[in-house]
């Protein structure tokens, strides 16, 4: 057993100046990657779910595209390939000083290889999360999109009150899963020069060659990073406040407080939109 | 902007199989080789896992199911950097880059299919276990001729969904220098700078046709050997 632990090589100057900026960058791309992935998902899912064949099927090839290839690949792509397209004026743009884009530990978030890398790990995690929040919505009875259009509740109405949120509820696991994954992914960033924990670790392995220490705080740093998000995603989870009357109170009056004119016949027949569209 | 896909055919022989001619696998060939070789010893590795968490339930499981917990909670590419660097620590000699990453594929797989094992053994009602050690047959003979051929028969659609997720995974051997697609399709672009969208949307596009064309030819089986069981049970 070839082996031996010496942590001032890690844990002092600038090594730990570079792991404390590669963790603020890890944090810095993993919020602003999981938003965008958000945003993303549900613009997916709606057009997944709508009956406009040609936003059905381009969102089915989209996600499937995103979902079959290695996240590598993508990131490659748009760092090497898309981001070059920008047109010029918005590259030297994005190359200009910007104070307000500096984090601490001197981590600035307006850089060509944070923007692939946030556009890269959001669109990949937004493929995941639509398919997990349209299984979710097949678990959702179809009556309840039925008794919500002949309540007169348009199509985004429809989506966003009734089925998204029974959706999430029964996606909720998977889809914390994909966030967990999605800060997990932010270590392949490294390969296009995001400066985020692994490449910082790795830093620290050719600079010193205290490989197993750096990698043993890489590694720490991850686990610990998994568990807190895990607790904040979770403070999210539908019905953990149900208990508390007075913070959902307003749920029920959902369809009592707008009362509307119910049309003469539902604007689309729910049953058999239902049985394909989802 | 005008694409010049003639560079992909210019470069087709090295993106598929590197320099195998001259003895060194690489390209598509080293991706599928590195995929199959380690979806094998995880699917191995990963049943007999689950048949021991199966088989103990107390401390055994909950330990075997912490450690895959731990294999899974940290970034793939940690797994790959511990064995890389922890083998010649331990062993005193180095392997290949690309044996390295086989055994961190390898073990980050075992521990997915661990799980799904795992639950697909439990998922299985317990009148058949019952049933079995009823008619006189052994605890681990029941697990191995009853629950396990019926469990793995459920599983093979999530086990599919695990060797294409382990396709795109060995794209990370590219982190330390393994000569498989994404690595040479990278040094191309390196050499010939001006190319990055033929290149890239290429390998994306290989990815795509074997992740997607396994899914759809497992999908396809899966459904044929249904309807082949249906029938079989009708005439029965």
């Amino acid at each position: 057993m070839g082996l031996s632990f010496d942590w001032k090589g890690v844990m002092t100057g600038e090594p730990l100046r570079w792991l404390a900026s590669g963790l603020v960058t890890t944090c810095a791309v993993t919020v602003c990657a999981g938003i965008l992935a958000t945003v993303l998902a549900v613009v997916f899912v709606a057009l997944r779910i709508s009956s406009n064949p040609l936003a059905k099927y381009s969102a089915m090839g989209a996600i499937s595209a995103f979902r079959n290839t290695p996240l590598l690949v993508q990131l490659l792509f748009w760092y090497f390939a898309a981001y070059g397209t920008l047109p010029p004026g918005a590259r030297l743009w994005i190359m200009d000083d910007h104070p307000w884009a500096l984090l601490p530990g001197g981590v600035t978030i307006l850089t060509p290889e944070f923007i692939a890398s946030t556009w890269g790990l959001g669109v990949f995690s937004a493929a995941f999360i639509a398919e997990e929040i349209r299984s979710g919505l097949l678990a959702v009875p179809s009556g309840q999109r039925e008794a919500a259009a002949s309540q007169g509740l348009g199509p985004w109405t429809i989506l966003r009150r009734v089925l998204l949120p029974q959706a999430i509820g029964n996606a909720f696991e998977p889809v914390v899963g994909q966030y967990l994954n999605l800060m997990k992914l932010s270590s392949l960033a490294c390969s296009i020069g995001l400066a985020e924990i692994t490449y910082q670790v790795r830093q620290v392995e050719s600079y010193n060659s205290h490989a197993l220490e750096a990698f043993a705080v890489g590694t720490v740093l991850y686990l610990g990073l998994a568990l807190v998000l895990e607790r904040i995603l979770n403070l999210a989870k539908p019905g953990r406040f149900a208990a508390k009357p007075g913070r959902f109170a307003a749920k029920p009056r959902l369809f009592a407080a707008k009362p509307r004119q119910l049309p003469k016949r539902p604007k689309r027949d729910g049953s058999k939109e239902s049985s394909h569209a989802v | 902007m005008p694409f010049d896909f003639t560079v992909i055919a210019r470069n087709l022989d090295y993106l598929l199989w590197g320099r195998t001619a001259s003895g060194e696998i690489g390209g598509l060939l080293l991706t599928v080789a590195m995929a199959v070789e380690s979806g094998i010893i995880a699917l191995v590795l990963g049943i007999a896992l689950a048949l021991v968490a199966w088989r103990w339930s107390g401390w055994v499981r909950r330990i075997l199911l912490a450690l895959a917990d731990l294999v899974r909670g940290v970034p793939l590419i940690f797994v790959i950097f511990w064995i890389y660097f922890l083998i010649p620590a331990l062993f005193g000699s180095s392997v290949p880059n690309s044996r390295s990453v086989v055994i961190a594929l390898a073990w980050f797989s075992s521990a997915a299919v661990l799980y799904s094992t795992l639950s697909g053994l439990l998922a299985i009602p317990r009148g058949q276990y019952e049933a079995g050690i009823a008619s006189g047959l052994g605890p681990g003979r029941v697990l191995w001729s009853i629950l396990l051929p019926q469990a793995i028969r459920n599983l093979i659609p999530s086990f599919i969904g695990l060797f294409v997720s382990l396709i795109k995974d060995t794209s990370l051997a590219f982190i330390v220098n393994v000569p498989e697609l994404t690595y040479v399709s990278s040094q191309v672009n390196n050499r010939t700078q001006v190319y990055p969208t033929e290149i890239f949307l290429f390998a994306g596009v290989v990815y795509y046709l074997l992740c997607e064309g396994l899914t759809l030819a497992a999908n396809s089986l899966a459904s044929a050997s249904r309807r082949t069981g249906k029938t079989a049970a009708k005439s029965r």
